[in-house]
C-alpha cells in the first residue's frame, strides 16, 4: 500500500445541484507531502467537493484526475488510495468497534495494528462494546480510525473533529503530525486548527 | 473476493441475529398469513389448484414484507457509504443476494410445513412439489433482490416495491402454481422442465442485475 | 427539424390522417359476422402496434443510458417520453381491446393470451412511472428506472413463452384468437394498412415533438445556469 507516488489532480470542476451553482472552476494539483485545506461557510459545497474529489459525487463538470507512479487510476480503484470519513460514514451500530475494523481491513488483518490505534484513540477498552452505545465523540475516534488504519497514501477527513473533545483533537494532531510527510492530507473543515495543519487550500465562499 | 463476500455475508447475519426484529416480523408474518387462511378457511376442500394460488400468494405477500429490509436498513441506517467505500458493488451486491435466498428459503420452510399441516394437503408428487417450492423461492428472492436495492433508494417503502415487483414476478408465481397444483394432484405430467424454466429465470435475472447493479448503487 | 420534414409530418397528420379515418369508417366493407361494429379493427391494431413499438424504444433508451456516457441528457427525456406515449398507447389498446371483445364475444374481458400480455405490459409501465416519481430527489433517478425497465424487457421472452400454456390450464375456457381468424378482404386489408402507417407517422410526429418540447427545456435551464 505504501512507496507508490500519488498525485491528484483537479481541472475546473463545476458542481450544481439543479439550477444552483454550489462551486465551479475549481482547480489545484496535490503531490506527496501536501495537506490542503477546504473551508468555507456552512453551504458552501466543502463536503461535495471532497466526494467528488474522492469519486463518490459526479462534478457537474470538471475532471478529477489520479495518478499513481505516472499511470492514470480508474475512478472504481479511487478507493483503494484513500481513507475518506464524515459526518454521512457511520460504522455500523449494531457491531462492536473491533468488528467494525475487522469487516473493513483486508483479509490479514494486523490485530497489532488495530489494537495499536485503539489504544491511541482510547477506545481499547470499548471495543467490544456495539457503537450504539458510544458517545458521538467516541464514534468520531471510530471513524478516524477507519480512515487511518489501512494506511492509506491519501486521507481524506470531512470536518474530521467534529464533537471531539480536546484530548481527542490532540490525539489526532499528533497523528496526523506524524504522517503528513508521507500522504496526501484534505481537510474539508471550519476549524482554525485543522487549517494551520495544512500547507495549502481554498475557500470556497463565493 | 469470495472471502469478502463471506465477510460481508457474515456481517449481515450476524445484524440481523442482533437486531432481530425485522427478520422475525418477517416470520411471523408468514407464519400468521398461513395460519390466517387456514382458519378462515374452515377446513373446506379445496381443488389442487385453489391450494396452489394460496399457497404462492401467501408467499409473495411475505417476500414483499421482508426482503427488501435488507437494503432498507442500509439505508434508514446510513450505512451506504461506509459499506460502498469498503466494498465494491459487485460484492455488496452478491452478498445481499445470498442472504435474500437463504431469508426466504427459510420463509418458504415455515409456510410449506404450515399449509400443509393445517390445510391438511398432501403432494402426491413430493419431489417435484420440494423442487418447485425451492427453486420458486430461488427465483422470488433473486428478483427481489435487485429491486429491493431500487426501493431502498427511493425511500417509499413496501407498497412501491409491492407495485414494482408483480409485473417481473408474474411469470414466476404462474409457473410455480401451475406445478404445484400438478404435484399435489398426482394427476398429468411431471413437467420438470418448468422447473429448469424457474431456474434459467432465476438466472437470467441474477446474471443482469450484477451487472447493472453498481448503476444502483452508486452515482457513477 | 427542417421545414420540409415538418411540413410533409403536418400533411400526414392533419391532412391524411383524417382521410383514413374516414376510410376506415367509410369506405371499407363491414365484415361478415361482425358488420360494422369491425370497424373498430382499424384503430385497436395500430394502437396495439404502438404500445409494443413504444416499450421497445423506452427500453432501447434505457440500455443506451447504461452503456453509454455520450448523449445521457437527451437519452434521459427520450426514455421518458417513450414510455409516456407508451402508457398511452397501451390503455387505449385495452379500452379498445375491450370494446372489440364486448362486440365479438359478448364479455369485456375473456382472459386471452393477449389481452393478458398488454394488461401485463401496462402494470410494468405503471410499475416505471411509480419508482420513477419516488425517485424524485435522487441523482441517479433515470438510471435506478432504467434498470427496472431493462429487468422487465427481460422477463418479456418468459411470458412470451409462458402465457399460451398457462391459460389452458387455468382456464378451460378456449382461447379465442378472432384476429387471425377473420378472413380480410382487399379493401379492407388496404385500410388496415393505411392506418396502421398513419398512426405510426402520427406517433413519430408526437415522440418528436415531446423530445423538442424536452431538448428546449434542457437548453433554457442550461441558460439560466449560465447566467
Amino acid at each position: 500500500m505504501q512507496n507508490r507516488s500519488i498525485s491528484i489532480k483537479a481541472d475546473k470542476i463545476e458542481k450544481r445541484f439543479g439550477n444552483a451553482l454550489l462551486f465551479r472552476n475549481i482547480s489545484f494539483n496535490l503531490a506527496k507531502g501536501d495537506s490542503f485545506y477546504i473551508t468555507g461557510p456552512n453551504g458552501s459545497g466543502k463536503s461535495t467537493l471532497l466526494q467528488i474529489l474522492a469519486g463518490i459525487q459526479k462534478p457537474t463538470s470538471g475532471s478529477v484526475i489520479y495518478k499513481a507512479d505516472n499511470s492514470e487510476v480508474e475512478r472504481d480503484c479511487y478507493k483503494n488510495f484513500y481513507g475518506f470519513t464524515g459526518p454521512q460514514v457511520n460504522p455500523y451500530d449494531m457491531l462492536t468497534a473491533a468488528e467494525n475494523l475487522k469487516f473493513t481491513s483486508p483479509e490479514t488483518v494486523d490485530e497489532h495494528l488495530m489494537n495499536g490505534y485503539l489504544e491511541k484513540f482510547e477506545l481499547y477498552k470499548h471495543r467490544s462494546k456495539p457503537v450504539k452505545y458510544y458517545s458521538s465523540g467516541m464514534k468520531q475516534r471510530l471513524r478516524l480510525i477507519h480512515a487511518l488504519l489501512n494506511d492509506p497514501e491519501i486521507l481524506m477527513l470531512d470536518e474530521p473533529c467534529s464533537n471531539l473533545d480536546t484530548s481527542g483533537r490532540d490525539i489526532l494532531y499528533r497523528i496526523l503530525g506524524e504522517i503528513k510527510i508521507n500522504k496526501i492530507i484534505i481537510i474539508a473543515t471550519n476549524e482554525s486548527g485543522d487549517i494551520n495543519l495544512c500547507s495549502k487550500g481554498i475557500n470556497l465562499e463565493q | 473476493m469470495n472471502s469478502r463476500i463471506l465477510k460481508n455475508i457474515k456481517k449481515d447475519f450476524l445484524i440481523e441475529f442482533r437486531n432481530r426484529s425485522a427478520v422475525n416480523i418477517s416470520f411471523a408474518f408468514a407464519g400468521i398469513t398461513t395460519l390466517s387462511v387456514s382458519l378462515v378457511a374452515g377446513g373446506t376442500p379445496f381443488p389442487p389448484v385453489v391450494h396452489a394460488i394460496i399457497f404462492w400468494i401467501i408467499l409473495f405477500f411475505s417476500a414483499m414484507s421482508g426482503l427488501a429490509h435488507i437494503f432498507i436498513r442500509e439505508e434508514e441506517e446510513k450505512n451506504s457509504l461506509f459499506l460502498s467505500l469498503y466494498y465494491t458493488p459487485e460484492e455488496i451486491y452478491i452478498s445481499k443476494l445470498i442472504f435474500n435466498v437463504v431469508l426466504f428459503l427459510s420463509i418458504s420452510v415455515i409456510v410449506t410445513f404450515l399449509y400443509l399441516f393445517f390445510l391438511q394437503v398432501l403432494p402426491s408428487y413430493k419431489f417435484l412439489f420440494f423442487l418447485t417450492v425451492v427453486s420458486g423461492s430461488i427465483a422470488i428472492a433473486s428478483v427481489t433482490t435487485i429491486l429491493g436495492a431500487m426501493v431502498s433508494k427511493a425511500g417509499s417503502g413496501s407498497s412501491l416495491f409491492t407495485v414494482i415487483s408483480f409485473p417481473v414476478l408474474l411469470p414466476v408465481l404462474w409457473t410455480a402454481i401451475s406445478l404445484t397444483s400438478v404435484s399435489i394432484d398426482g394427476s398429468g405430467v411431471q413437467e420438470y422442465r418448468n422447473i429448469i424454466f424457474l431456474l434459467a429465470f432465476s438466472g437470467v435475472i441474477v446474471s443482469v442485475s450484477y451487472l447493472s447493479f453498481k448503476f444502483i448503487w452508486t452515482e457513477f | 427539424m427542417k421545414t420540409y420534414n415538418r411540413i410533409l409530418f403536418l400533411l400526414f397528420v392533419f391532412i391524411i390522417m383524417p382521410a383514413v379515418f374516414m376510410m376506415a369508417l367509410l369506405w371499407a366493407p363491414p365484415a361478415e359476422f361482425l358488420g360494422e361494429a369491425s370497424r373498430i379493427l382499424y384503430f385497436h391494431v395500430p394502437v396495439a402496434c404502438l404500445s409494443v413499438i413504444s416499450f421497445i424504444a423506452a427500453g432501447y433508451h434505457s440500455i443506451m443510458i447504461l452503456i453509454s456516457e455520450n448523449n445521457i441528457e437527451e437519452r434521459e427525456y427520450k426514455s421518458y417520453n417513450a414510455a409516456y406515449t407508451g402508457i398511452i398507447f397501451t390503455i387505449l389498446t385495452v379500452v379498445t381491446g375491450s370494446i372489440w371483445a364486448k362486440i365479438s364475444w359478448g364479455s369485456y374481458w375473456n382472459w386471452d393470451p393477449r389481452e393478458t400480455s398488454i394488461v401485463i405490459l401496462m402494470l410494468i409501465y405503471i410499475s416505471y412511472f411509480s419508482l420513477y416519481s419516488a425517485l424524485k430527489d435522487n441523482v441517479n433517478r433515470t438510471r435506478i428506472s432504467s434498470v427496472y425497465l431493462l429487468i422487465a424487457m427481460i422477463t418479456m421472452p418468459f411470458f412470451v413463452f409462458i402465457i399460451p400454456r398457462i391459460y389452458p390450464s387455468l382456464h378451460p375456457d378456449t382461447i379465442i384468437n378472432a384476429e387471425k381468424k377473420v378472413h380480410l378482404d382487399a379493401a379492407m386489408r388496404l385500410t388496415l394498412f393505411a392506418s396502421v402507417v398513419v398512426f405510426t407517422i402520427f406517433y413519430g410526429y408526437v415522440f418528436n415533438l415531446m423530445n423538442r418540447i424536452s431538448s428546449l427545456e434542457l437548453k433554457l435551464q442550461e441558460k439560466q445556469n449560465d447566467n
